[in-house]
């Protein structure tokens, strides 16, 4: 419907203009608003569906040039890119704040390039995501995404075991501590996620100046060349690293030495015993 | 002979010449005249300018910009001091020496699928160009001007199209793409002078064919053996791609490497990489044609690092395979069936809860080209150690992608193999992630690559070292490129939209 209304503005209808917010929640004020008018109703909503359909025409061709491949072509999911009919994001997007905010400035560190597209070909883009969500939503079964119903197989005895054995978990983790209501922040498959590799978990690094001296605070920026922090401040700082000496405390990594020893029911099993921590 | 004479010499040498067939038996070296450089697809040069003990002055010779939002993922040619390179929908012709364009041709508007673009081919004065709506479109090289532009699938079905024609000849092969629907694969030999279709081989059956696979693609660029007279060609993943149970069996010829006649398209052996792939991994890497001794016996090896975490050592006279083994993670094989092929387990598959996989559906390495050096005799590749979780349920149906998967875990390294045992001689960080970077060697004993954060690297091939470096802004997603032309070796990398040509100070 949002995209309905900005298609209404391109033909000049100062009153719609005068309306966006409204109107992007619910179409059916507008006859309250106008019901002054009839003709001049019917004539909108008329304009708005026809503009809508067109958005989504417009958007279509962008979508599968630039989007689809990710994605996928109805948008649900791809290669490497979320099924966006299922995305939170997309839920939450009224005209276009939230989905074009992602497509002008990408999602660098999850692999999405930002892209630079005209207002017009954005709009056109956000219609045909919202279309592909609609039909999606309307489709009986054939979905591709993970419920979580779908990550309730596990033993949660089980996992409370492995949380504290053969995982060893509780080396780092508390469930009254830093695991505490874990459950109520993150469910399902972004649970799953995070429990197997926490993607955002940060890391110290305290780096050894030739003076002696040395700086500590979280790394911000690491290849084979520079090594750069944040200090208490906030402050970005970086060095060469054939110039200093640094030390790198990543907590997180012991995550990826795991992977090669869960069997599947270790992490169905564990995933249960999480759940619990609510 | 002064600089300039040399400059005559080749100028007046280029007019015209192109790329006559027999030449890409033995390219000359102011020449990169095919996809791989060669019909090897070893991707080393026998350039020696550029040294480890020189390499640190290593310094820009130019940049070009094509201006566009999409990234270079295409290997350029170089022919007659032109470079040729693509982005998707659009062809440069760039003068190698300085960096300054020549012309640029710019497909029409089309709704194919815009993933990429791997670059053209050349037979005589013409280049071959695939579209994303599935066209090879036959350009004159000195203008751009479009000569043919033939069909070679239904985009509408589903197909689209990346990848460089190889060149054999009078035929020029190309190859196709599309995942998302259930297609079969196949390869077309299409008459570089007219456009018609020579053959075409299919890599799965047809569509609809009850308990059949399809799939099957074929998007990478092949290579040769001219004495053997057979070209050595990848396919990808059956489809549906996660849900394995509506196509029962090996799904034959999907994840293959396979050897077909180039003149009749006839089968003359396969090796099945993955049978009864259900993760997506495409055994499309380039087939690497090494000679040398195995196992103190002189043979005629292919040489794969697969996708799906494999490298596969195959006698490529008959497909017999001479060693298996992960070059890095693997988890969803329970051993090797009696032709060296990974046997799938099936508890691997994906399932409605999930399966942990290595490697993640990027796979143990992709499309990027590895390198083999002769004196080393280290295979070199941009591995991608990673996790992945699976997905597929009922609901999921049995029609294109079929599930769902989403990576946990992953970095980036260059890993030396020894070709003889598969041991991993050396390894070098790349970075978190992926890199996704090709692989060029030099026969001075020089690895050129990039990392995972935008850095242009040259490696010692011996033992990994860095010996220089330059930031590029944003990781390379080609292959890296060397020629000489005037007596001086560039070596072409690309980052983002840009192309950037290396050299020594003159």
């Amino acid at each position: 419907m949002s995209s309905s209304i900005q298609g209404a503005e391109k033909i000049a209808l100062p009153m719609v203009t005068a309306l966006p917010e409204l109107a992007q929640t619910c179409l059916c004020y507008i006859p309250v608003f106008m019901g002054f008018h009839n003709r001049l109703f019917w004539g909108l909503l008329m304009t708005a569906a026809l503009a809508a359909a067109q958005d989504v025409d417009r958007g279509a061709p962008i979508f599968m040039q630039q989007c689809a491949f990710c994605h996928g072509r109805d948008a649900a999911g791809g290669e490497d890119g979320p099924d966006l009919t299922r995305s939170k994001l997309v839920a939450a997007d009224v005209h276009g704040d939230k989905i074009g905010v992602v497509i002008r400035e990408g999602r660098p560190e999850k692999g999405m390039p930002r892209f630079t597209l005209s207002d017009s070909e954005i709009t056109g883009l956000v219609a045909f995501i919202h279309d592909a969500k609609a039909k999606a939503e309307a489709l009986v079964g054939g979905r591709r995404g993970v419920d979580v119903a779908d990550l309730q197989t596990g033993n949660q005895e089980a996992g409370q075991k492995y949380f504290n054995g053969a995982g060893k978990c509780s080396t780092c983790h508390s469930p009254t501590g830093d695991l505490a209501g874990v459950a109520k922040r993150f469910e399902g498959l972004k649970l799953e996620q995070r429990m197997l590799y926490p993607n955002d978990a940060k890391s110290k690094v305290t780096v050894t100046l030739r003076s002696g001296q040395s700086v500590t605070g979280e790394l911000a920026y690491q290849d084979e060349f520079t090594i750069g922090l944040r200090d208490s401040a906030r402050r970005y700082r970086s060095w060469p690293t054939s110039m200093v000496k640094f030390s790198i405390d990543a907590p997180a990594e012991v995550h990826v030495e795991l992977l090669s020893k869960y069997s599947d029911d270790d992490i169905h099993n564990l995933m249960a015993y999480l759940q619990t921590l609510r | 002979m002064t600089r300039f004479m040399q400059f005559l010499f080749v100028a007046g040498a280029a007019v015209s010449q192109g790329v006559d067939p027999a030449m890409l038996l033995k390219p000359p070296a102011d020449s990169w005249p095919a996809y791989h450089g060669d019909y090897s697809g070893r991707r080393h040069s026998a350039l020696t300018q550029i040294t480890p003990q020189n390499v640190g002055q290593l310094g820009l010779a130019w940049a070009y910009q094509t201006g566009q939002v999409q990234q270079i993922k295409c290997s350029p040619l170089l022919v007659d001091g032109v470079l040729y390179i693509t982005v998707t929908d659009n062809v440069y012709a760039v003068d190698a020496r300085s960096g300054h364009q020549l012309w640029h041709y710019a497909y029409p508007p089309n709704k194919g699928f815009h993933i990429g673009s791997r670059g053209v081919s050349m037979y005589k004065d013409w280049l071959y160009f695939m579209t994303p709506d599935s066209h090879l479109i036959c350009l004159n090289a000195s203008d751009g001007k479009v000569r043919w532009n033939v069909v070679v699938a239904d985009s509408l079905k589903g197909y689209w199209t990346t990848m460089s024609p190889l060149i054999v000849r009078n035929h020029v092969i190309v190859g196709v793409s599309g995942d998302f629907d259930n297609l079969t694969g196949f390869l077309k030999s299409i008459d570089p002078e007219t456009g018609a279709t020579q053959w075409r081989w299919d890599s799965t059956p047809p569509a609809g064919t009850p308990d059949a696979t399809t799939g099957g693609m074929t998007w990478m660029t092949g290579t040769y053996d001219p004495a053997l007279n057979l070209v050595y060609w990848g396919t990808g993943n059956p489809t549906p791609v996660l849900n394995g149970k509506a196509r029962p069996g090996d799904d034959l010829y999907t994840c293959s490497i396979v050897a077909l006649n180039p003149d009749t398209g006839k089968l003359a052996w396969s090796f099945q990489a993955s049978p009864h792939d259900t993760h997506d991994w495409d055994a499309v890497e380039t087939p690497v044609l090494v000679d040398r001794d195995f196992a103190g016996k002189p043979r005629k090896m292919l040489m794969q690092t697969s996708r799906n975490g494999y490298f596969f050592v195959l006698d490529r006279t008959n497909g017999e395979s001479l060693l298996t083994i992960p070059f890095g993670p693997v988890n969803w094989s329970t051993g090797l069936d009696k032709k060296g092929q990974p046997i799938p387990n099936p508890a691997k598959e994906p399932a409605p809860d999930g399966r942990l996989i290595a490697p993640n559906e990027g796979g143990l390495t992709n499309y990027r080209s590895p390198s083999f050096d002769p004196k080393t005799g280290l295979f070199i590749v941009d591995s991608h150690p990673s996790y992945g979780i699976y997905f597929a349920k009922p609901a999921d149906g049995s029609f294109g992608w079929a599930g769902a998967d989403y990576d946990v875990w992953a970095k980036a390294e260059l890993d030396a193999i020894d070709y003889q045992t598969g041991k991993i001689r050396w390894k070098h960080e790349l970075g978190p992630n992926g890199a996704g970077a090709g692989v060029l060697t030099t026969e001075s004993g020089l690895i050129f690559t990039g990392d995972a954060l935008g850095n242009v690297l040259a490696l010692r091939t011996s033992d990994g070292k860095t010996l220089w470096h330059a930031g590029a802004g944003s990781p390379m997603q080609s292959s890296p490129i060397t020629y000489e032309l005037d007596g001086r070796q560039y070596v072409v990398t690309s980052a983002g939209g840009v192309l950037f040509s290396w050299a020594l100070p003159q």
